[in-house]
């Protein structure tokens, strides 16, 4: 099964780099430059996760997560920033971000965190299945 | 004001004193008046006393000799000095007397009171008595007329009718003289008080002594008959004995009718006086006249006006001694307190260099001296406060601002290390590329993970992170570092030692940060030495310097290792700042060091000496770190 992820980040070589990671992995890959992009994708699509840069112009990562998690609790969201201060990852984490990563990061520290969202994730909905 | 009521008061009660004085003295000088009047009546006695004794006398008193009897009181008046003198027949007419009619006869037979009561009586009597103007005439018309006295209008002198006295007062004595029990006649003489000075002058002679005050005589003694002074050295303004004048109105009621003695102050004739008088009686037992003495009150005015000038002067010499002790204590020991005050209260509102004035010579002046030392020795410690504040000013600043720098080139840098991070590690997963551009791929992931690594730092410098305090144990948390370190020591063979003082307190702090901080401290340490030396971890209690909380707890760190030039030394604070060799360090240590025991209210400062070792010291307040302290620089 394709995993459909979203990566939202105003900075084009981060967006390259995760693109390239994650289609490497045979993820099926979104991405958007922007929080107002992110929400018109959100419509049109159903992702199975999402990766979303605290800074960027106009409206920000948080602005994004909040909105995301208010329409689309479901989806895990993974936060990634250059500036990760203890403020910012307990903000974001806060706001239902699942996961925070540092930038920089290699492909297999991403990976590996993606991952582990995402089978927490399976691990729930099983669960959720047993349980009914 | 005070001098001007202090010189009427005292002026008053000196006069009261001097008045007093006098008063009392005058008094005993009406004793010694009396005296010689008594003295002189006692004088007609005993002349008289001694003639009726004689032989002669008695034998022609019995023969009724008239011209050997009238010869006889003749020398007996000359001798005793007698007006009057004469013998009463033991019927009670005149035999014979000195005067001019020595024969009287039954025509001007005029009654002798005296004689009489001799007479009546039987025995002597002596005394005072008032002489009618025919007794005068009768004895001798010369005495009649010097008892003649016009009264002279006095001033506060009870009014009075008669413009003339023509009765007369005299000492006299009249003797009975007895054969057997037979009385054979009676022995009369006497002195006539009218204008005869001689009591008066005696008195003012013995007891005044002449003293002269302003060409007047100061005493002055007085015979009165009735109110009239008939023997008198009072004088009237024209300098003439006052025969005639009156006594005060006041002094004749309570002496002549009241019978009582006066002394005090009393107008006399035409001056103030202070005076004494006293009644005298006659041979009848009545108040027939009045003695007197008295003291100019002028001398005592004088005397008064002369205490007070002195008073004055010594009153007006106190003020001036007083304004003269007032300038000398303001100028010599107010002046310069005053103006110590006012340099202390300056000092306390933060200007240390107030003037503290020329500095006196008295015990002021070491006071003031001692105060010049003591604003010299606080302007110099304000000085090093100031410039110490500067630099640590200077430092935070320097942090601030390269923080701030850092956080934003860091944020910037790391997206495009994600990239190269990225791609690099794509490349390296796959499996056909050759060995050596693996080995170039390598080099360039392994330099992009030190890149990342100083990125880190800079923003874990930047950031200051939040404390996160809890009680610790000082000396628990330096053991566990240095136990950290004891493996590098071993290995590089450096003797790591640790001197914990037992004794310390338990200290709010964020563990993880300073063992940070100790951890950095000890890793220099560790690469300033070598084999052989020595690193010696002390823990103690240290009082600060210049922190609002004083007390705290001390760590130092002391190596004998190679030292810090003293170029270094200046910027071993400074971020960014390393002699280490390239990639060895990020010059970032011991600023974030730095960072984090400022954020604790502490201080960390170093000593060192080439060649001889370098010691780190990190003070942190007993208090541990505030509250306060813990919500900013998040």
């Amino acid at each position: 099964m394709n995993v459909k992820i979203l990566i939202v980040d105003d900075d084009p070589i981060v967006l390259d780099s995760c693109k390239r990671v994650f289609e490497a992995e045979g993820f099926e890959v979104s991405f958007v430059p922007s929080a107002d992009q992110a929400l018109t994708a959100m419509e049109n699509n159903a992702f199975d996760i999402l990766l979303i840069d605290v800074k960027m112009p106009e409206r920000d990562g948080m602005y994004l997560i909040r909105a995301v998690k208010k329409q689309w609790p479901e989806v895990p969201i993974v936060v990634m920033s250059g500036y990760p201060t203890p403020e910012t990852i307990a903000e974001g984490l806060h706001l239902g971000a699942e996961e925070f990563i540092a930038k920089p990061f290699t492909p297999d520290e991403l990976l590996k965190i993606v991952h582990e969202v995402l089978q927490k994730g399976e691990d729930h909905e099983n669960k959720k299945s047993f349980g009914d | 004001m005070l001098g001007a009521v202090s010189l009427i008061v005292g002026g008053r009660l000196l006069y009261k004193a001097v008045l007093n004085e006098a008063t009392n003295r005058i008094r005993l000088d009406l004793n010694t008046a009396r005296e010689i009047y008594h003295n002189r009546i006692r004088g007609v006695e005993v002349v008289l006393d001694t003639t009726a004794l004689g032989s002669g006398f008695r034998s022609e008193l019995k023969m009724q000799d008239t011209s050997g009897l009238v010869n006889r009181l003749r020398r007996l008046a000359r001798y005793g000095e007698l007006d009057f003198a004469g013998i009463v027949t033991k019927e009670g007419t005149a035999l014979c007397r000195i005067g001019p009619h020595h024969i009287p006869t039954k025509k001007t037979q005029v009654p002798n009171p005296i004689a009489n009561l001799a007479r009546r009586k039987r025995v002597s009597i002596s005394g005072t008595v008032v002489l009618s103007r025919k007794f005068l005439l009768a004895e001798n018309p010369g005495l009649a007329d010097q008892a003649v006295i016009r009264l002279l209008p006095t001033p506060r002198a009870a009014p009075r009718a008669e413009g003339e006295e023509t009765a007369g007062m005299a000492l006299a004595a009249a003797i009975p003289v007895l054969e057997g029990t037979r009385l054979i006649g009676i022995l009369y003489g006497g002195v006539l008080l009218n204008r005869n000075f001689s009591i008066v002058d005696q008195v003012r002679d013995t007891v005044f002594q002449q003293e002269i005050y302003k060409g007047r005589n100061i005493g002055t003694a007085t015979i009165f008959f009735e109110d009239i002074r008939v023997s008198t050295n009072v004088l009237t303004p024209g300098k003439e004995r006052a025969i005639g004048t009156r006594a005060s109105k006041e002094v004749g009621e309570q002496v002549l009718q009241a019978g009582e003695k006066w002394t005090g102050r009393a107008f006399v004739v035409s001056d103030w006086y202070i005076t004494a008088y006293e009644p005298i009686t006659d041979i009848f037992g009545e108040r027939v006249g009045m003695l007197y003495v008295g003291v100019l009150e002028a001398k005592y005015v004088d005397i008064r006006r002369k205490a007070l000038s002195v008073f004055v002067l010594l009153t007006i010499a106190g003020i001036a001694l007083a304004i003269g002790l007032g300038y000398f204590l303001q100028s010599v020991i107010l002046r310069p307190v005053h103006r110590l005050i006012k340099a202390s209260t300056e000092v306390s509102q933060g200007n240390f260099s107030p003037t503290v004035g020329p500095i006196s010579s008295s015990e002021i002046g070491v006071l003031q001296k001692t105060f010049a030392d003591m604003l010299t020795s606080l302007q110099e410690r304000d000085r090093r406060l100031k410039a110490e504040s500067e630099i640590k000013l200077l430092q935070s600043e320097k942090q601030a601002s390269i923080g701030r720098l850092a956080a934003g080139v860091a944020h910037e840098i790391n997206n495009p290390l994600t990239g190269v991070l990225t791609f690099t590690h794509m490349l390296l997963q796959r499996k056909d590329i050759k060995k050596d551009m693996r080995s170039d791929l390598e080099i360039i992931a392994q330099q992009t993970e030190r890149v990342r690594k100083i990125v880190k730092n800079l923003l874990d410098f930047s950031r200051q992170t939040a404390l996160n305090p809890e009680l610790t144990a000082i000396n628990q948390l330096v053991e566990s570092v240095v136990s950290m370190m004891k493996n590098q020591a071993l290995v590089k063979g450096i003797d790591l030692q640790c001197n914990l003082d037992e004794g310390l307190p338990l200290i709010t702090l964020d563990a993880n940060q300073i063992q940070s901080v100790l951890f950095n401290v000890l890793l220099n340490a560790l690469d300033a030495t070598q084999q052989d030396d020595t690193i010696a971890v002390t823990t103690g209690i240290g009082i600060s310097g210049n922190a609002a909380d004083p007390q705290g707890v001390e760590i130092t760190v002391r190596d004998t290792g190679c030292g810090i030039s003293a170029e270094h030394l200046d910027k071993l604070f400074d971020p960014f700042f390393s002699t280490k060799d390239v990639g060895q360090g990020t010059g970032l240590g011991l600023a974030i060091s730095y960072g984090i025991v400022q954020h604790h209210g502490g201080t960390i400062w170093v000593q060192s000496e080439v060649g001889k070792g370098s010691t780190f010291t990190v003070w942190l307040p007993l208090g541990g770190v505030s509250s306060e302290r813990k919500d900013t620089h998040r």
